[in-house]
């Protein structure tokens, strides 16, 4: 990690954001967001307050760090966190600023240069190695469980113990 | 003079109290169907509340009008003229409103397993019977409903209250303890208490989790420390929730037409006093607050509603016992450096009562060097900023001064220019510094005598600014925090003098024949009330030797209690109550 200037540097990131630095700086330290992040169910140990406090210091957040691969945008931290800080929009710019595209930005890309819209085969055949690689299979029961929240009562499907 | 007391909470009883010895007619409004307020709801301090209200409860000029509300007010003369619900009309000359704060209901998290502190605090009282018998690990998080966007105060209270039924619990079973916080903002001697729990295997962690997977037997919580996301289960999570202005507060100001901040609590014009004649305020309508400063607040607001009737009740008039210092300059050093780091962090629970004078003195600092372009961080174990405090906490994040939240585990070094946070997953380094520690300014402060450490936690409840019969400390000697308080203090210190004098009060005699000057009096008085004095004493009528010096026993009538435990220990039956 390199330490610059924390004025000047990073202002990109806090702009490519939409938001003022002043939305992301109030950040109480709390970790509540680490406590939420969905990345975590993966068990890859990370701390959104983590990026947040790198760009405050100035210094250049580590191209590998796990969110910026995983963060899937699901806004779970912001919902959580006491101050509504919207961390994917931050981890979004960072991506941005290092020139970092997940697999599923460029497959949903893709799909729509094809199609026009989101084309779920499509998307399934292009990542469903990653998923598979990445274990992300093994969280298939909770998911469905999820997604199953929304179903009528008559068609839920039961999981798990 | 006729005074309505609005809310029969601790603060409005303590305003009753001072306004009676005053020899005022008093009428309290309560709208639940007894006075205890807030308080009463915590089991352990039903008992407090009901010995202070006891006090005053049979006295003449007390009219206590439970379930009742306020339907009109009309301003009559100098007075007002108060219609209740149920038809009656009252007419009084001041008010006095004392609210009280609401609690936060989480009802987003709340559960059979996640449970707010006073219904934890229900569960450990005896009086409930016996504990649940799967009470073996237990979680308390902090910080529930307060520090947040949409209410950006802090409670001031969650920590204390958290601590005290930590040592209920233990009082009663041995289950794990683990306090999940954002920053423990105790009062004096509760650092003790913390420093205590330590050492009995209380587990402190600084983070805080929203993560609650409840099921029938206990709840599993996930929270994020030592540079890993760990997964725990509890029997029972307490979420210690934070205190919001009472709702009814609104009302209360378009009848009585004084006017509220923009957060809900009343504005002061002036301390303790509304912007509309003849309406005073106190207690938890003003901030939120501890009981403490609850009864401070209401002994203040008693005397302002129960002054200028007759004229040598000024407040010069107890100028020369009302004991004030203030507080020694805060000198940043001046330096060319590009980056300025505050280091605020003790290990010492002897100078942890600092740490609030210290917060708001770095903020200030800290805030004033970010002006001049520099990078400013604040590495803190603890920042202790309580309920207006947090505003100015909140203006320096948005600043730009960056904080950094040491964990348990964690040591800062400082060596060669560089200074080194280390700890299990995280490895900062900040680069030549200017570094400004807490334990410089510890050293001018060391001797002075505080209240609010030389005395434990009733004593200053029920004496908030005492110090003995002839001193009273307000202001920075009483605690160290911030200005807006010192104001308040010397109300509250006015209205304790007033009760003070009007209490009754038998001291022990001395007989001075008798005594031997033994000394065993003054062993066991526990105010050092007694000390030996040498009186002279013709021992001949003719001779060398006139005179000699015999030791007595002498009572110092300002901070006798009047305990009796004197004349129960003398040998010689020569004190007597």
């Amino acid at each position: 990690m390199q330490r610059i200037d924390s004025n000047e540097i990073n202002e990109r990131v806090f702009e490519l954001t939409g938001y003022r630095r002043q939305d992301f700086s109030v950040c109480l330290g709390c970790k509540i967001c680490a406590s939420v992040c969905t990345v975590n169910d993966l068990a890859l140990n990370v701390n959104p307050q983590d990026i947040l406090l790198s760009l405050f210091m100035g210094m250049e957040v580590d191209k590998g760090h796990p969110l910026l691969k995983y963060c899937t945008n699901c806004y779970q931290c912001t919902n959580a966190c006491p101050w509504g800080i919207r961390i994917p929009e931050v981890i979004r710019a960072v991506r941005e600023n290092q020139g970092i595209e997940t697999l599923f930005e460029r497959v949903f890309k893709g799909s729509i240069r094809i199609w026009g819209r989101v084309y779920e085969p499509y998307i399934f055949l292009k990542t469903g190695l990653f998923l598979a690689r990445e274990g992300y299979l093994k969280y298939m029961p909770k998911w469905t469980e999820y997604m199953s929240f929304h179903l009528p009562k008559k068609v839920k499907i039961k999981t798990g113990s | 003079m006729k005074i309505l007391i609005i809310g029969g909470g601790i603060s409005g009883i303590s305003a009753a109290k001072v306004a009676l010895a005053k020899r005022h007619d008093v009428t309290i409004l309560e709208s639940q169907r007894e006075p205890g307020g807030l308080m009463a709801r915590i089991a352990n301090c039903r008992v407090g509340f009901k010995t202070f209200f006891d006090e005053i409860r049979e006295k003449k000029g007390l009219t206590v009008i439970n379930d009742t509300s306020i339907e009109r007010v009309e301003r009559a003369g100098r007075g007002f003229s108060v219609g209740l619900d149920n038809g009656e009309t009252l007419n009084v000359d001041r008010v006095i409103i004392s609210a009280g704060l609401t609690p936060y209901d989480p009802v987003e998290y709340k559960g059979k397993r996640v449970v707010t502190s006073l219904e934890y605090d229900s569960i450990i009282d005896q009086r409930q019977g016996e504990l649940p018998s799967d009470f073996h690990k237990v979680a308390f998080f902090l910080c529930v409903g307060s520090r947040s966007k949409e209410y950006p105060l802090c409670s001031s209270v969650c920590c204390s209250y958290t601590i005290r039924e930590i040592k209920w619990t233990l009082q009663r079973a041995k289950p794990e303890i683990t306090v999940f916080y954002n920053d423990l903002r105790f009062f004096g001697q509760e650092f003790f208490m913390e420093r205590a729990f330590r050492d009995s295997g209380v587990r402190f962690v600084r983070a805080n989790s929203r993560y609650f997977d409840e099921d029938e037997d206990g709840v599993t919580i996930r929270y994020f420390a030592g540079g890993g996301i760990k997964e725990e289960r509890f029997n029972y999570a307490v979420l210690a929730i934070g205190l919001r202005p009472n709702p009814e507060l609104k009302t209360l100001s378009s009848l009585f037409c004084f006017s509220l901040n923009e957060y809900g609590f009343v504005k002061e014009k002036s301390p303790l006093t509304t912007d509309a004649e003849g309406v005073f305020v106190s207690g938890g309508a003003l901030e939120p607050m501890n009981i403490k400063d609850s009864i401070l607040t209401g002994f203040g607001a008693g005397f302002l509603a129960s002054r200028d009737i007759d004229a040598k009740d000024d407040m010069k008039h107890y100028e020369n016992i009302i004991y004030r210092e203030d507080p020694p300059d805060f000198d940043i050093p001046v330096a060319d450096h590009k980056t300025y780091l505050f280091y605020l962090a003790t290990d010492n629970p002897r100078y942890a009562y600092l740490y609030e004078y210290a917060s708001s003195r770095f903020i200030d600092a800290a805030r004033m060097m970010k002006m001049q372009k520099r990078n400013v961080y604040v590495v803190t174990r603890n920042m202790v900023t309580p309920s207006y405090g947090e505003m100015d906490y909140e203006q320096a994040r948005r600043e730009g001064i960056v904080f950094i939240h040491l964990e348990e585990d964690e040591q800062v070094f400082f060596d060669n220019g560089i200074f080194n946070i280390k700890g299990t997953g995280r490895d900062i380094s900040i680069l030549n510094p200017m570094v400004i520690r807490l334990d410089d300014y510890i050293e001018g402060l060391k001797d002075k005598e505080f209240l609010s450490l030389y005395r434990s936690e009733p004593q200053l409840r029920w004496s908030p600014t005492k110090w003995d019969r002839k001193r009273y400390h307000t202001g920075f000697i009483r605690h160290p925090r911030d200005k807006r308080w010192e104001e308040r203090e010397t109300l509250g210190a006015i209205g304790e003098i007033i009760l003070n004098v009007a209490e009754e009060r038998v001291l022990p005699q001395v007989n001075e024949e008798r005594c031997s000057g033994c000394g065993s009096c003054k062993n066991s008085c526990p105010h050092e009330a007694i000390e030996i004095e040498f009186k002279q004493k013709q021992l001949a009528v003719f001779g060398p030797n006139l005179l000699t010096y015999i030791p007595v026993a002498h009572i110092k009538e300002d901070t006798c209690a009047g305990c009796g435990l004197c004349a129960s220990t003398c040998p010689s039956d020569s004190i007597s109550l």
